[in-house]
């Protein structure tokens, strides 16, 4: 079970209720902390239990950083502020359930986020590994597609160092593994992540299923790639059986439908405050029906009732895990490994119930059965250190399962700016290997930017076509920031000013080598 | 007398003018003040004790309005895979490159050459130019910098010239791309087998024991201590990954 936990960087001091820092605020409250909830219940009552988790540079950056735990705060402080007027308003009525449970549950976050762990929810996820429940990992520098960058080697090891480097800090050990950023792996990107000592990441299903060589056990079985790096393939059933549209576990009816928010649907003079101060209606978190069928009549979220359900559809995964894995022993010459990795942010965000879920499914591995075990890459590979050596299909988890979401008619016109200035910050990097003082600051900035600019976030939300806008605008500006700081290194002109203020809203990284990008 | 009632008429029928047209917009400007104004107090009153860390004055520089630029002065060719069927293409040519051309192939000799994608298949081989399995000309026009070409042949190795094809046939050759490996879409035919023991990345973990791949050991192993080593945090392990990056 392996969850990626990723958002892109978004953090704009400038504007106190910028709209797209809310992803990083609904994230936290519906999906960070109910997981670290799920995992403190589980630690409190002494249950085992091995996942692996990405935590990607840009959110370990944000969740570390001051001013976003603030207004982190704050936000919390209104949605706890709403639920009280909400508990009042719906007394007497079916949605009133359902409030109490929202009052409780942001009352509980603030704990968790203020007290338990000191607003650093970075230290949450630390203290799991160093229980030896959680293997974390991370994932590429800005979650950077890394198959479109290969032209320059050195930004793909820039965008793996850089990686590396945070992960180091924040964890106190180096990552065994990597989340390669929508799965998206080309030849020899093994090869630079084995330069950082990282043994294992993971690719689709065709990935490992159409490498060649081709795998005697398909995906049940990592491989080794020729530098001796593994890689793990996704398994199709477990993936389906809980993301598919129509038996997927996320739309039964008795589920909370994501849908109807009343940021949304109550009056503006009441929810005004609670919403964006311009008065755009944005979701609230607060919803109070469930999903009920597929017509548009809506019935009253009962908490409980979802809750049984979670449990149910928790003992169906795994039975049907039990299943494949008898059946997998009989074709195989060692236990199956059963890769389920999942975006952390459906669980929670988009499946409300999907923490719960997890939870029930982790007690019932526990205590219901000994067929399955919850395991972990590095774990697998201690136990089975020979592995069948081949080499990875180029592929990615997007759809049709190669590099189309990010190289297409919407977002085509990028990479011919983000190779040049790619290439451009492997000249200065050789250029000045041994900068100090004004010129490194920039050469780091210069990184910084080449970086945000990379974001594989950006190019996917151009091709989704929703919030484009915002899209094409940070790739511009990271572009541009970038090309005026060449252009003042190159002039040996550089406006401290301005570096200075760069450095203050685009502070991802704040001990960037800039090395990695003349690194031979 | 008549002119100046005239004005009279005119100036009161422009008053009266600018007053439908404004009011509404009056009003709704209004409207909105008060609304920011029922909301202010609210999160200054909540708010104000809480330490906050400063909000700078100065937003940030309007290079929203500026544009990328359209050309770098870099002549490049670059080729990228989409999937297993389709490549996309994007060039930079200098415009001197036209002037040489013509004194190269004389003048008039740009306009009567065609612009040609020239796409080769260059699987298993270092490619010098000419060395090429097999190649397809795909005609572009002048005005294009960027193309998505239809290949078709997944599991090859594929190199891109940008040239001219001049009236007599021949192919000159402006900018060559890099080379790139379209995946595959299907099994692998090769079905023999290789294994690899990484026993010097492993051998530090303290594995002792070689887990082979016997269903003896596997059954053991699965029956006694659980597949689950949850010794992840004593202190053996510790150590052992501190050593991990000197090996």
């Amino acid at each position: 079970m392996t969850l990626h936990a990723h958002l892109p960087y978004v953090r704009h001091p400038e504007d106190e209720h910028f709209l797209e820092e809310k992803w990083l605020y609904e994230a936290i409250t519906e999906t960070y902390i109910p997981l670290i909830d799920a995992f403190d219940r589980l630690i409190e009552d002494n249950i085992p239990f091995r996942i692996t988790m990405t935590m990607s540079p840009p959110l370990v950056s944000m969740l570390s950083d001051k001013l976003l735990q603030e207004r982190y705060i704050k936000h919390l402080n209104r949605l706890i502020e709403l639920s009280e007027k909400e508990v009042v308003r719906t007394y007497g009525s079916p949605f009133h359930q359902a409030a109490l449970m929202y009052r409780e549950r942001f009352y509980g976050a603030r704990h968790i986020f203020c007290d338990r762990y000191g607003r650093n929810l970075v230290q949450a996820f630390k203290k799991f590994e160093d229980q030896g429940r959680l293997e974390l990992i991370t994932c590429a520098a800005t979650h950077g597609f890394l198959p479109l960058m290969t032209l320059h080697k050195e930004s793909v090891r820039a965008q793996v160092g850089v990686a590396v480097d945070l992960h180091r800090k924040h964890f106190g050990r180096p990552p065994r593994g990597i989340w390669l950023p929508e799965c998206a792996y080309a030849r020899g990107i093994d090869e630079i992540l084995r330069e950082f000592g990282i043994k294992f990441f993971f690719t689709d299903s065709h990935g490992v299923m159409f490498a060649d060589r081709r795998p005697r056990f398909g995906v049940f079985a990592p491989i080794y790639c020729p530098s001796g790096v593994a890689a793990f393939g996704r398994d199709m059933e477990s993936s389906k059986q809980v993301w598919s549209k129509n038996e997927g576990y996320p739309g039964d009816f008795d589920y909370r439908e994501f849908y109807r928010d009343i940021g949304h649907e109550l009056d503006h003079n009441y929810i005004g405050p609670y919403i964006h101060p311009s008065g755009l209606r944005v979701h609230t978190g607060m919803k109070y029906y469930r999903i009920s069928g597929k017509h548009e009549h809506k019935e009253p979220y009962v908490p409980d009732w979802a809750r049984e359900k979670a449990a149910i559809h928790a003992g169906n995964f795994l039975f049907n895990r039990e299943h494949q894995i008898k059946y997998l022993n009989t074709l195989m010459d060692r236990p199956p490994v059963i890769v389920a990795p999942y975006d952390a942010e459906l669980f929670g965000h988009w499946w409300f119930e999907g923490p719960t879920w997890l939870e029930f499914l982790i007690r019932k591995a526990h205590f219901d059965q000994d067929i399955v075990s919850l395991i972990t890459p590095s774990d697998y590979l201690k136990m089975f250190p020979c592995n069948q050596v081949a080499t990875p299909c180029p592929s990615s988890w997007g759809n049709k399962g190669y590099n189309e979401v990010w190289l297409c008619q919407a977002n085509d016109w990028i990479y011919r700016h983000l190779h040049l200035i790619a290439g451009r910050m492997v000249e200065l990097a050789g250029d000045y290997p041994d900068a100090g003082g004004l010129l490194e600051r920039a050469l780091k900035q210069a990184g910084r930017e080449l970086l945000l600019a990379q974001s594989s976030d950006w190019a996917f939300i151009m091709s989704t076509g929703t919030m484009v806008e915002y899209a094409v605008r940070r790739t511009k500006n990271h572009i541009l920031n970038f090309l005026r700081l060449h252009n003042e290194i190159r002039a040996n002109r550089i406006d401290e000013g301005w570096l200075s203020h760069l450095e203050y809203v685009n502070n991802i990284f704040p001990e960037l080598n800039y090395r990695y990008y003349c690194w031979t | 007398m008549n002119v100046i009632l005239a004005w009279v008429l005119g100036a009161m029928l422009l008053t009266l003018l600018l007053a439908v047209f404004l009011w509404p917009g009056r009003r709704r400007a209004a409207g909105q003040g008060d609304g920011a104004g029922d909301r202010k107090p609210l999160f200054c009153e909540e708010y104000a004790a809480e330490p906050a860390i400063p909000v700078p004055e100065k937003p940030i520089p309007a290079e929203e309005q500026e544009k990328l630029p359209d050309k770098y002065g870099v002549e490049r060719l670059v080729l990228m895979v989409r999937d297993p069927y389709w490549l996309y293409a994007y060039w930079e040519i200098s415009a001197t490159r036209q002037d040489e051309f013509q004194t190269r192939f004389g003048s008039g000799s740009w306009q009567s050459s065609r612009a040609t994608l020239r796409l080769y298949d260059v699987t298993g081989v270092t490619f010098n130019g000419n060395n090429a399995n097999s190649f397809i000309d795909i005609p572009v026009s002048d005005e294009v910098d960027n193309w998505h070409i239809h290949v078709g042949t997944p599991d090859r190795e594929l190199c891109l010239e940008l040239g001219r094809i001049l009236p007599d046939g021949r192919f000159i050759t402006l900018l060559r791309s890099n080379t790139v490996y379209t995946p595959r879409a299907s099994l692998s035919d090769r079905l023999d087998e290789e294994w690899m023991w990484i026993e010097g990345i492993y051998r530090q973990f303290g594995i002792r024991r070689m887990l082979g791949s016997s269903p003896m050991l596997v059954e053991e192993f699965e029956g006694g201590a659980g597949i689950v080593p949850l010794g992840i945090s004593s202190p053996e392990f510790a150590s052992s990954l501190k050593g991990e990056n000197n090996v």
